[in-house]
């Protein structure tokens, strides 16, 4: 017998779907829900429906937008010579908060791991290289390819792979840098991070 | 670093607080009363792990929510801190001094070498038991080889199902070079980091190793690359990558990886001969205490301090010839527990010790 009546039982199981919610955080939502008065849900429901209805791939840069091209793609003031490869959109979230980075993005939805069945071809990379090219309509041509998958090894393994490719075409590939993080005491970095931040210091 | 006393709730049938002496400890009572769960007790505090369970939830009292062990460790003259390890469904919370703390924060409160039945396979049994001795040992002294190993593992596994997907697939092998390729050149430095620490440790092993501490033949040990007479190992790097390219189509043919230090050994003989293969059980024995020995001296030399040493059911393990030894060599150096069943052995070798009894999971008298 279900503990609770089946429209319940059923909201409290769509909850627990979700990433990072379980079994007492959906009994919780789903509570709050009945509680609230009807156009919050109306609200809720339609918010939702939007962002499945409205918002779609970038068809330059695989980022989720509402316009295609996306903001990035189409503003005139970044700079076309550079394209930072990233796993996901939240990643680039993370880079423009720094301000200092102008220039485009490449978004791949995931990253290389045979175990989780993802391959290449279950990357969004393939679009990557009709942007490499010079003969796209903006003409200006890509000098550099910046790498900024995550430190994990299927990130490493992403990097290396789209290195290789990337490579022969003439243009420059780096890798975002590992390390400390700036601000904060020596004292309280981790080992494995110090250790990595040692054997990549450089000379001042 | 001295354990001062030990307290359990809740952690198999253990229930109390004992005090413990710098030099021996001897852990006694009968058998099924546990003795040895006190020792795993001490063994968690020190390492937080079990040395006899994956899966810690195990070691909660079947009618208790949580264990929790506690043990006041004394650093150096006059800093004394409060570790615990609480253990609760599958989760586990160290603190130190009532504070929470990660496990890299928590570790180098205390350290215990363990020296019990389950440990003979480093001597008896497969290589992946004597990696996991070296593994271990190297990770004392140098914490952040954890995740290189981790890191090692991790593309070892996608390596592997990669191959078995292209042997299943029949991917032609052009492309199934490209995919490796990104997993292959991780591999080689992962790889070249974990020989050149092996190499090392054992070389530094080598150059405390009581050779002939318990018995007349003389022990040696010696690091075995998997790719030994392959190449020029002392460029570990450059043959790696050389082997791999060459050994691509075997790879897919098999399904797994077959290059690299996960099919290394640590080969351990007797006056030249094999100790796995024709050692005598006491000999075994004798070349894993000296083994422990030596990692004891490593870790003095690295951290200029000892670490605990733990030895179960003591007079079953060893006979009082090389438990007469063992102990002369421990003594002044590490803090040592000990369980035994015989009073015949606290006569014997308990004169400067302290004596814990323990009945029913209680510690009911010290001396």
């Amino acid at each position: 017998m279900l503990e609770y009546s089946e429209p319940v039982a059923r909201l409290i199981d769509e909850f627990k779907r979700l990433p990072g919610i379980g079994q007492k955080s959906a009994q919780r939502l789903a509570f709050h829900v009945l509680r609230l008065p009807e156009e919050r849900v109306e609200d809720f429901v339609e918010a939702l429906r939007q962002v499945k209805e409205k918002i779609v791939f970038c068809s330059s840069c695989n980022n989720l937008t509402d316009v295609d091209p996306c903001q990035y793609c189409s503003s005139p003031s970044r700079d076309r010579s550079m394209i930072c490869v990233v796993e996901e959109p939240y990643n680039l979230v993370a880079i423009e908060k720094t301000r200092s980075y102008k220039g485009l993005y490449h978004i791949l939805h995931g990253s290389l791991s045979p175990i989780r069945g993802i391959g290449p071809d279950e990357l969004m990379l393939s679009n990557l290289f009709p942007r490499l090219s010079t003969d796209e309509e903006d003409g200006e041509e890509v000098k550099e390819i910046i790498i900024a998958t995550n430190p994990t090894t299927e990130g490493e393994a992403t990097a290396n792979y789209i290195a290789r490719l990337v490579k022969p075409l003439g243009i420059r590939v780096t890798r975002i840098a590992m390390g400390m993080p700036v601000g904060s005491d020596l004292e309280f970095v981790d080992e494995v991070t110090m250790d990595k931040a040692l054997s990549n210091r450089h000379e001042i | 670093m001295l354990l001062e006393s030990v307290a359990a709730d809740g952690f198999r049938n253990l229930d109390g607080k004992f005090s413990c002496g710098n030099g021996l400890n001897i852990i006694c009572g009968n058998n099924g009363h546990g003795k040895t769960n006190w020792l795993e007790a001490i063994h968690l505090l020190s390492t937080t792990k079990s040395f006899r369970t994956a899966r810690l939830s195990e070691a909660i009292r079947f009618d208790a929510t949580t264990a929790i062990v506690r043990g006041e460790v004394r650093q150096s003259g006059q800093i004394v801190r409060t570790i615990q390890v609480i253990l609760e469904g599958n989760t586990k919370t160290l603190t130190v001094n009532g504070k929470k703390e990660t496990v890299q924060n928590y570790m180098g409160q205390l350290y215990a070498f363990v020296f019990n039945s389950d440990e003979l396979e480093i001597v008896r049994g497969s290589p992946d038991s004597r990696r996991r001795f070296l593994d271990d040992g190297i990770v004392s002294i140098f914490p952040p080889f954890v995740q290189t190993l981790s890191d090692f593992n991790k593309v070892i596994r996608q390596k592997n199902k990669l191959l078995q997907n292209a042997r299943k697939d029949e991917t032609p092998a052009n492309k199934v070079e490209a995919l490796l390729a990104p997993w292959n050149e991780q591999l080689v430095s992962l790889a070249s980091r974990i020989h050149k620490a092996r190499v090392r440790f054992v070389e530094r092993l080598n150059e405390v190793l009581e050779r002939k501490l318990f018995d007349r033949e003389e022990l040696s040990i010696r690091y075995v690359s998997s790719l030994e007479g392959k190449g020029d190992l002392d460029d570990y790097e450059s043959l790696i990558a050389e082997r791999l390219s060459l050994r691509t189509q075997a790879e897919i043919y098999s399904g797994y990886s077959l290059i690299g230090p996960h099919r290394d050994d640590l080969e351990i003989n007797f006056d030249g001969r094999e100790m796995r293969k024709f050692g005598s059980s006491g000999q075994q024995r004798s070349a894993l205490l000296s083994l422990l020995l030596a990692g004891v001296s490593v870790f003095h030399e690295q951290q200029d301090e000892y670490p605990l040493f733990l030895i179960d059911d003591i007079d079953a393990e060893l006979d009082y010839r090389r438990i007469g030894k063992l102990l002369e060599y421990l003594d002044g150096k590490t803090q040592t527990f000990v369980t035994t069943s015989k009073e015949s052995f606290v006569e014997k070798f308990g004169v400067d010790a302290r004596v814990i009894r323990v009945a029913e999971g209680l510690p009911t008298g010290e001396s």
